[in-house]
């Protein structure tokens, strides 16, 4: 062979040079072999991470619907244009000719003037897209260099929330510039604006991953997490997994092409047990109370537990926390005398007043009052050395359901009284007072206050077993506990835990996964009164409404409500009286009660006069939907069907 | 008896060789192509005015040139070996007068629309003054007179291209030298005094240029200086304060920037590579975008065609210099037998530092690879040399 030969050959010289060009060969075919071969797949690597970047895109988040699937939150398609970096850096360059100047110029100089340039050409077309879609838009020179320093691979976003219209006048110029793009985008929309804002609670920016989630990202796209309420109580059921996705980018940072890696899984729609007309009635009759009404309403169906409106007034529009919250709206949210953050339905401690004569008559008819018995009321009563309490009840004879329907303080406490603090607050205890409610709202729900059993004795004279009869004093409750112990009382003494959250249910209807729904009519304790106490407060309770007393305001033609009225007194630190919160708690029809209607009214006028009304509304309301629906409960089955088909036919495939 | 005599002392043309230059030539076209076909500077260019189709045209002229060549015996050729030499001296002179500067060297004479790059010519005139030179009895080269002027005949245009600054082409010269004085016969004890004697220098000069205080340092360029420590792995800011030291860093990954993108783009390739056209360090503009069709050509083709393509190209260059070594073997005389020699040195050397600084074997220097790197004087020259292979084997017997 040629190689051979010339070493075979008597040529010293050649033989030499022979090897040495062999032995050169070799060292090089051994390093490529080295390079190309072993040690390929580091380089492979290398190349890799130098040209990707992975970019995390957040998952539709799941709907939150009300029990007859109207969605309070959704996704809306959010029109966007958007611009690819990587079409621009020819008009990059012209403009940078153009606005260059003929001196030589130093380093800096160089680079500050070519983000000048790029900053011109974006900004000039802002301007021109805004004359097209009729909206001015800008960006700022800090802005962009920001985008375009840290993800020149990430589209730069012109303007969101585009209208039809705007589209189409965007669509009709489709030569504007190179690089644009109309994209849509899911977005966050809260149907019914502030319908039940409280409840749903709102999203806040947060574009980190979530837990058990890939952390390293280079870029992230915009995403949102629940920040109070079901959104953030059920943030990690509604956000889904989210995807990644791979840019490659050449080695000015621009993207060269993408693709995806890892799609995201959209988020599992929560279920509520609201019912959307219940609690827009319940929110409208708040607004329409007073001017700036401060209050709340409770619904809850007195046989399974389930809330059909959890409504509380001011409320806000959690729509505005998207993209972000403005200064002054965030301010208004601020007001403290209005607050409207607040979930009055649960997260404040109001004296009930009157309304805990429920309970205060529950301990004295189980302690042996006879409910015929006449009392004399002189119109005020002594305890202790106090000065006498005042009765809002005429003076007069006083049997138990004249004192029931005029909420005589007289009677109650002195009675009261006689059955002692204990029993009241046993009884209290057995509807779960001063704890809370158990609904999954983090953050939002206070316990209200009751002395506990070890504490109350200490610095506890007559006059505080006086304020607790007639609820003032020591005790504080919330609107959803009363809802529970008017429940209690309609049911036949049951304490039923509240549900707020009916199901889980995969957005996905050919997902085989079933949903997750929870239990109903989960028991929490039993009251342990007997049947003729409760028929004789459920017969006060009617009377209050039924026969002139002071609910006569949610007397309903042909639907028997029965209610009681509260007005409680509201004290500064000094012990004077500054304000009142005024009540009416409910359920009805009295015959086969089913649900249970609490109404809570700040600086209300009284419970009868601006409590009652609201609850009759809804009590309507409820009326209605009972006469639309015969099944009482009437939950119309969302995706039961499909799975099963689902789950059906992958078997018999298999 | 009389036909075979006959067949044998007809011409005939060496066409392993002939292919596999025409092959490196084409294959040169197809890579330079690739390399420029994502690149802004090029595309933009009218269809005639792209590289890949230039190199074509060097080439078709290279060829003719090395055609004439062939017609005239290569002795009466060498009788210009003075000529040639002094003339490329000249030239060499010409590039500091008029000489085009860029990136602060002035390597290339504009000639109307196109540029003459006159160290690669100095190469040629070079070798044909050798051997003209060392052809001479046995017993003259091993008077000390004749090796010290030989070694001179190399010192003129190795200063001069030093000074322009182009060092790799300059130190080019020194392995030429040496095989020509070394297969002309000259004593092995002085040639490997002379090797040892610049192998002590060079590595003094490393060492002097690499660890001496400032003030001592060898002259040396910036650049050239920083290509070594990139080469040999050095950190620029070891001895730096602390608020040079950031800067300098920077300015390591910078320098040491296309030899990694060099060596990512070789690597990458793997077995057989991500085709033609596919590749994405210079679709991406990773490998730098005005070396990749030039200096770095080598890696384009190994990302793009893998280890294979890396073999067929080492194969083809075989090729050559291993007929190019029988041609030398069978030459009719020393001229032919020392032409020969230096060509294949030459194109040895020149393969070997650009393909080693590809996978890091050897430190950056502008050496362009043989018939496949963009540039005319360079193809030019690669064509020349390969036509002077031929015209010795056309004339080894000239009964």
């Amino acid at each position: 062979m040629l190689i051979f030969d010339q070493l075979r050959k008597d040529d010293p010289q050649l033989r030499t040079l022979t090897a040495l060009v062999l032995g050169g060969i070799t060292v090089l075919l051994a390093g490529l072999w080295y390079v190309q071969v072993i040690s390929s797949k580091r380089f492979v690597d290398n190349q890799r991470a130098q040209a990707y970047r992975t970019v995390r895109v957040p998952a539709a988040r799941g709907k939150i619907l009300d029990r007859n699937g109207h969605a309070f939150a959704d996704n809306n398609p959010n029109y966007r244009i958007n611009l690819y970096l990587e079409e621009l850096p020819r008009l990059f360059k012209e403009e940078w000719r153009r606005i260059k100047p003929a001196r030589p110029l130093s380093r800096e100089e160089r680079l500050s003037l070519e983000s000048v340039a790029r900053f011109n050409v974006v900004s000039n077309l802002y301007t021109h897209l805004g004359q097209v879609i009729g909206q001015p838009i800008a960006m700022s020179f800090a802005e962009f260099s920001e985008h375009y320093n840290t993800q020149p691979a990430l589209p730069l976003t012109l303007a969101n929330h585009l209208t039809a219209l705007q589209i189409a006048r965007f669509q009709e110029q489709p030569t504007i510039s190179p690089g644009l793009d109309l994209e849509v985008q899911p977005m966050r929309f809260y149907l019914y604006g502030t319908t039940a804002a409280h409840l749903l609670g709102y999203l806040r920016r947060d574009n980190q991953s979530r837990e058990g989630e890939e952390a390293d990202y280079d870029f992230r796209l915009p995403d949102y997490r629940g920040k109070i309420g079901i959104e953030r109580a059920f943030d990690s059921t509604l956000c889904g997994r989210a995807g990644m996705k791979s840019v490659l980018v050449n080695n000015l940072g621009y993207r060269q092409s993408e693709s995806a890696w890892i799609d995201s899984e959209p988020g599992t729609n929560v279920v509520l047990t609201i019912d959307l007309n219940i609690q827009r009635v319940a929110e409208r009759g708040l607004q329409a109370a007073l001017n700036y009404t401060r209050g709340a309403v409770v619904v809850m169906d007195c046989r399974d537990g389930d809330i059909l409106a959890l409504a509380s007034a001011p409320a806000f529009d959690p729509n505005r926390f998207i993209p972000h919250i403005s200064r002054e709206d965030w301010e208004a949210l601020s007001d403290p005398k209005m607050r409207p953050q607040i979930n009055r339905a649960i997260q404040e401690n109001y004296a009930p007043g009157s309304i805990f004569k429920i309970i205060t008559a529950m301990a004295c008819l189980e302690s042996g009052l006879d409910p015929d018995r006449i009392q004399y009321n002189p119109g005020y009563i002594h305890v202790g050395r106090r000065r006498p309490i005042h009765d809002l009840a005429p003076p007069g004879d006083y049997d138990f359901k004249k004192a029931f329907i005029f909420s005589s303080n007289t009677y109650f406490i002195s009675n009261g009284m006689y059955a002692g603090a204990d029993r009241i607050l046993e009884l209290s205890r057995r509807l779960h007072l001063g704890e809370t409610a158990g609904i999954p709202l983090p953050g939002q729900e206070t316990t209200g206050i009751l002395p506990k059993p070890g504490e109350a004795p200490i610095i506890w004279h007559e006059g505080d077993t006086a304020n607790l009869c007639i609820g003032q004093g020591q005790v504080a409750v919330t609107p959803l506990q009363m809802a529970v112990m008017t429940a209690a009382i309609a049911n036949g003494g049951s304490v039923l835990w509240p549900r707020l959250i009916d199901r889980l249910v995969p957005q996905d209807p050919f997902r085989v996964s079933q949903p997750w729904v929870f239990k109903k009519a989960q028991v929490r304790d039993h009251l342990g009164v007997s049947k003729r106490t409760l028929d004789l407060v459920r017969d006060a309770m009617r009377a209050d409404v039924e026969e002139r007393g002071t609910g006569k305001a949610a007397h309903i033609a042909g639907y028997t409500v029965c209610g009681k009225t509260g007005t409680a007194q509201v004290t500064d630190p000094t012990g004077k009286v500054t304000d009142h919160t005024t009540w009416f708690v409910s359920f009805a029809p009295y015959e086969d009660p089913k649900y249970a209607v609490v109404v809570m009214v700040e600086s209300g006028a009284s419970g009868g006069g601006t409590c009652a009304p609201i609850a009759r509304q809804v009590f309507e309301a409820l009326r209605q939907r009972d006469m639309a629906t015969p099944t009482a409960s009437g939950t119309p089955p969302l995706v039961k069907p499909v799975s099963a088909i689902v789950a059906k036919s992958t078997r018999s495939e298999g | 008896m009389i036909g075979a005599l006959d067949q044998e002392s007809r011409p005939r043309l060496d066409w392993p060789q002939i292919i596999a230059v025409l092959l490196l030539l084409a294959i040169g076209a197809a890579f330079i192509h690739s390399a420029t076909s994502s690149n802004e500077v090029f595309t933009n260019r009218a269809w005639y005015r792209q590289p890949s189709l230039w190199h074509l045209i060097y080439g078709g002229l290279g060829l003719s040139i090395a055609g004439i060549l062939c017609w005239i015996d290569y002795r009466q050729i060498a009788r210009w070996a003075i000529v040639a030499y002094w003339g490329s001296i000249l030239l060499l002179l010409a590039v500091f007068v008029m000489g085009k500067e860029v990136y602060g060297a002035k390597r290339w004479i504009g000639i109307g629309p196109a540029q003459v790059q006159p160290s690669e010519f100095a190469k040629i005139g070079f070798i044909f003054m050798m051997a003209h030179y060392l052809s001479r009895p046995l017993e003259e080269l091993r008077q000390p007179r004749i090796f010290w002027r030989a070694l001179g005949l190399m010192a003129l245009p190795f200063v001069l291209i030093l000074k322009e600054p182009d060092l790799g082409s300059a130190l080019l010269l020194l392995p030429v030298c040496l095989g020509m004085l070394w297969a002309a016969g000259t004593p092995p004890r002085w040639i490997l005094q002379l090797v040892g004697a610049a192998a002590l220098i060079v590595s003094l000069i490393l060492v002097d240029v690499l660890y001496a205080p400032p003030q001592w340092q060898f002259k040396l360029k910036d650049y050239q200086k920083r290509r070594l420590m990139v080469y040999f792995g050095i950190d620029f800011a070891a001895n730096a304060p602390a608020s040079e030291r950031t800067r300098l860093r920077r300015e390591q990954r910078a320098h040491s920037y296309n030899v990694e993108q060099a060596l990512i783009s070789v690597g990458s390739g793997g077995w057989f590579g991500k085709g033609w056209n596919q590749g994405q360090q210079i679709t991406l503009g990773y490998l730098p975008r005005a070396v990749s069709h030039n200096d770095f050509i080598f890696s384009v083709i190994a990302e793009e065609k893998g280890f294979l393509g890396s073999v067929v190209v080492l194969s083809l260059y075989s090729v050559v210099l291993f007929t190019g070594i029988r041609t030398a073997a069978q030459s009719r005389d020393r001229l032919g037998r020392l032409l020969a020699v230096g060509v294949v040195t030459l194109i040895f050397s020149q393969v070997f530092i650009n393909i080693g600084m590809n996978i890091r074997i050897m430190p950056v220097t502008g050496v362009p690879l043989p018939l496949l790197s963009s540039g005319g004087s360079s193809v030019l020259c690669s064509l020349i040399a390969a036509g002077l292979l031929q015209n010795i084997h056309l004339y080894r017997r000239n009964y």
